[in-house]
């Protein structure tokens, strides 16, 4: 009985061996299997929200995934900022205006396909834009308002005839997203359609996996220019603020990210030294913008006089506002102009000199040039208008921001010591974006959106057209010579008339001063190079880095990215 | 047990009272949900955006009168509407998605609460003014005075970030999908600890309290004594015979208590990211989602109500002695 029972034992264990060397033998064979290429996932954070809702509809400005512009719908040309605005042909691979400047023609790349196979043509761009120019609410673009209509005479040019000569348009059509005709054709509403599976010419159309917790976007089948591409997906975990996203970091699982990390040395690049890392140029000029058309008569009187906004500015503490309120990131404003430092190849030095002194922190200068333009002191010791009516405001402040509550905070107490009664008040973020539409605020803190060249700025937030329709234009600031000089810019059509247009520009904003700027925001952006590397960092400054829905470039810098071997 | 048409009078207005507060109270912030959705495009948005937005949803800004007279409607046709943040999703699905999380999370809360502040309560009361006593006790008040936001941060810093015991959010590892399998069910209740135990402190206090003075009373009756001196173990007299009956009024409690839990849940759910109605009410909120908000505020009246109807039936069911009454 025992020998039998270790005879059995011993002949299954014979054979037990026999059979797994047999199999670790096939499998270690390696001449059989050749081990399959690690997928590259780039985990990825643009957006704040509690619950994913798939909607890729790039018509949809406010329901859209941060992902679908330049991952999914791949634009025509893209203009680098922090390169004197050089133009990269993407979709289009050159555009010429006509003679007369009221036309424009773009001549897209051969052989680009949609992801699901049929070719990109010139007949997608025209359908795009007319279903822009037919139906407003798709117009994310602000066609409308520029062009005339839009032929297509092959299948690879695509004429754009404008409404009035306009230089900066091929500026303006960045933004703009070229959809498939053969699919949009035959969607009943085109701004309530969610777009669940999108057919798209970019890098990143197919989506894999959507739950609400998180999503992946992967690689396009039919990408033009796969070569380049080696990202293979990009992966979005719901993240709901910034408290959540630091309570992930420690888990050291996400590679590019944009949010705002207070003490930033201590809290992220800590967690791994050596591959943790950040850049965060200055971005946007925040400026304190006064509403020139108030309500408020007395105000109004105060707000109009270019000696009240001088005054204004000498009582800001700007170094404190990004020492103590702003943790160090922003860059404190220097120049009257308000030029943001990214656009220092364009800066005219003759607008400073004696405009820029009124950029210094000096509460006695700021009470003196108050005496002398007649704002006397009333019975409770704060200053009237010269003919004696009280001047009283509040700074309005996005609730929750707390940088900007410090820094509104910090301009008060200047102010005060300038013998002006403000206070600080913080609305909710909507009901702050309502007033600046709606003109019920005296004073804000607010920024201005920049485009790749400086004009879209200054343009969009000081000219009479634009003047109370969008929250950058909150002033309503209105200057007819500043007006001629920007209609001039738009005719311009040599880069040396630009340039002498826009000198002027500044040359008018830094006299005039109609928004007192005090610092330019930090650009948000950390990177990880644990698995992927080619970030751009500050020893490399060749573009905006940052991967929010504003910035075109981010399709350029995932293109740069490879995974670590 | 038949329930006195008195009790359902009160019932009934209740209800009314609840629906005309649902409607007036979102409408009593500042604001429209197209503010919020223009505000959400920030300084992206063009003026075509902005008239875009204003005409879709333009509807938001009808006359009260027309608003509520559509509200009615919709209720009697049990049509909550549809979502203006998540637009075009019902309210009905936006809000099925996230009231089986918190239903969830409340109901394992609630029961491990009930487990621990019952047994800790019935062995304080036992040995009244011993050591266990002493410390418990106290314990449990102060338990009931820590706000949930103390405690939901502390654990999330300590064990979630510092320590990385437990994942800092969602209801799953968002890399699995759902499904009937060990390693989903396994990870929803990995990812629930840390929320349960946020919001079992209070809930704990209180059972254990209630308890507590519950069965200091019952611990005085005879048939308490009679089964002391009928020789029955200390383990069968205390919970047999005592508890049983101090149970009683840590039921009514319960009833309650759900609205005091649900409220301490939105903070629980924003702190550790969990997808259940406190987020999503939270949401609601800041975007001015009216019929969100409407839908989920009904919802948790009629929850709260239908409890305490439903506690109402138990009670009368239990409790042999009301049971008498009603005949």
């Amino acid at each position: 009985m025992k020998t039998r029972h270790y005879c059995a034992f011993s002949r299954r264990a014979i054979l037990l061996s026999a059979t797994s060397l047999a199999v670790s033998l096939m499998t270690n064979g390696g001449v059989l299997a050749t081990p399959a290429k690690a997928e590259a996932m780039l985990s990825m954070h643009i957006e704040e929200q509690t619950s994913w809702v798939r909607n890729f509809n790039p018509f949809d400005l406010a329901g859209r995934r941060q992902s679908t512009m330049d991952f999914i719908y791949e634009p025509l040309v893209i203009f680098n900022a922090d390169d004197g605005g050089k133009p990269i042909f993407r979709l289009a691979t050159s555009y010429k205006f006509s003679d007369d400047l009221k036309s424009i023609t773009y001549v897209l790349r051969d052989g680009v396909k949609w992801s699901d196979g049929q070719p990109l043509t010139s007949a997608d761009v025209k359908y795009t834009l007319e279903l822009m120019l037919k139906n407003p609410a798709t117009d994310t673009v602000g066609v409308g308002e520029t062009v005339a209509s839009v032929e297509a005479p092959s299948p690879s040019e695509v004429k754009i005839n404008l409404k009035d000569v306009n230089t900066e348009f091929p500026e303006s059509l960045a933004d703009f997203p070229v959809v498939p005709e053969h699919v949009w054709k035959d969607v009943a509403d085109p701004v309530a359609f969610k777009n669940e599976n999108p057919v798209g010419s970019g890098p990143m159309t197919e989506i894999r996996r959507f739950t609400p917790q998180v999503y992946e976007q992967c690689r396009n089948p039919n990408y033009w220019d796969a070569a380049s591409l080696r990202v293979d997906c990009l992966k979005l975990p719901q993240i709901s603020g910034n408290d959540q996203m630091l309570a992930l970091l420690p888990e050291g699982t996400m590679d590019w990210i944009g949010s705002f990390l207070p003490q930033i040395d201590k809290t992220f690049v800590t967690l791994d030294p050596k591959n943790n890392g950040y850049w965060q140029p200055p971005a946007e000029t925040v400026a304190f913008q006064m509403n020139l058309k108030t309500g408020n008569a007395a105000n109004a009187q105060a707000f109009n006089d270019l000696n009240f906004r001088r005054a204004f500015s000498l009582a800001m503490d700007r170094a404190s506002m990004v020492d103590v309120a702003g943790f160090g990131y922003p860059v404190a404003s220097q120049h009257a102009s308000g030029l943001p430092p990214r656009f220092e190849a364009w800066r005219n030095k003759a607008a400073e000199g004696a405009a820029d002194e009124w950029m210094a922190y000096d509460v006695g200068k700021a009470n003196k040039v108050l005496d002398d333009a007649g704002y006397k002191k009333g019975a409770d010791n704060f200053r009237t208008t010269p003919d004696g009516q009280p001047i009283a405001f509040t700074i309005i402040i996005p609730n929750g921001w707390t940088d900007w509550i410090d820094d509104a905070q910090i301009a008060a107490e200047g102010l005060r010591a300038a013998g002006l009664n403000v206070s600080v008040a913080t609305p909710e973020y909507e009901q702050w974006q309502k007033q600046l539409l709606e003109g019920s605020f005296d004073v804000a803190l607010n920024s201005r959106a920049d485009g790749s060249t400086p004009f879209r700025g200054y343009y969009q937030s000081m000219s009479t057209a634009f003047g109370g329709r969008i929250t950058s234009a909150a002033t309503r600031y209105s200057n007819p010579k500043l007006d001629e000089t920007f209609n001039a810019y738009r005719k311009a059509t040599s880069d040396e008339e630009r340039r002498k247009l826009f000198d002027e520009i500044q040359v008018i904003v830094a006299d005039d001063m109609p928004m007192v700027p005090v610092f330019n925001g930090p650009t948000w952006y950390q990177y990880s190079t644990k698995r992927f590397t080619g970030w751009v960092t500050d020893k490399e400054p060749v573009m905006n880095p940052e991967n929010h829905d504003n910035n075109r470039m981010r399709l350029v810098h995932l293109l740069r990215l490879k995974p670590v071997q | 047990m038949r329930i006195s048409s008195r009790r359902l009078g009160v019932y009934t207005i209740a209800l009314v009272f609840a629906i005309v507060m649902n409607f007036t109270v979102p409408r009593l912030m500042p604001g429209t949900p197209v503010d919020a959705m223009i505000a959400q495009l920030g300084s992206r948005a063009t003026p075509a955006a902005i008239e875009a937005i204003k005409a879709r949803f333009g509807a938001v800004d009808a006359p009260i009168a027309t608003q509520f007279v559509d509200y009615l409607k919709g209720l009697a046709t049990l049509d909550l509407g549809v979502s203006v943040k998540y637009y075009p999703q019902t309210v009905v699905a936006v809000l099925s998605r996230s009231a089986l999380w918190t239903a969830f999370l409340v109901v394992t809360a609630i029961l491990f609460s009930l487990l621990v502040g019952v047994t800790l309560g019935a062995v304080a009361a036992w040995r009244r003014g011993g050591r266990f006593d002493t410390i418990v006790s106290p314990l449990s008040v102060v338990m009931i005075a820590v706000p949930p936001v103390i405690i939901a941060l502390t654990t999330l810093f300590l064990f979630g970030v510092s320590l990385r015991w437990f994942p800092v959010g969602y209801a799953y590892d968002p890399s699995l999908d759902p499904g009937l399998n060990f390693a989903f069910v396994g990870s929803v209740f990995f990812h629930a600890i840390m929320p349960v135990l946020t919001l079992s402190p209070y809930l704990i206090g209180e059972f254990q309290t209630t308890m507590r003075s519950s069965m200091i009373s019952v611990l005085g009756e005879d048939y308490v004594t009679m089964g002391r001196a009928k020789g029955l173990t200390s383990m069968t007299v205390m919970f047999g015979y005592g508890a049983r009956n101090a149970m009683l009024p840590v039921l009514t409690n319960l009833a309650l208590m759900l609205g005091a839990v649900f409220g301490g849940s939105i903070v629980t759910e924003i702190v550790f990211n969990y997808p259940g109605l406190g987020l999503t009410l939270f949401t609601a909120s800041v975007a001015r989602d009216y019929p969100v908000i409407q839908g989920q505020l009904l919802m948790m009246t009629m929850a709260t109500l239908g409890a305490n109807l439903l506690v109402d039936i138990i009670y009368g069911l239990v409790d042999p002695r009301l049971r008498e009454a009603a005949q």
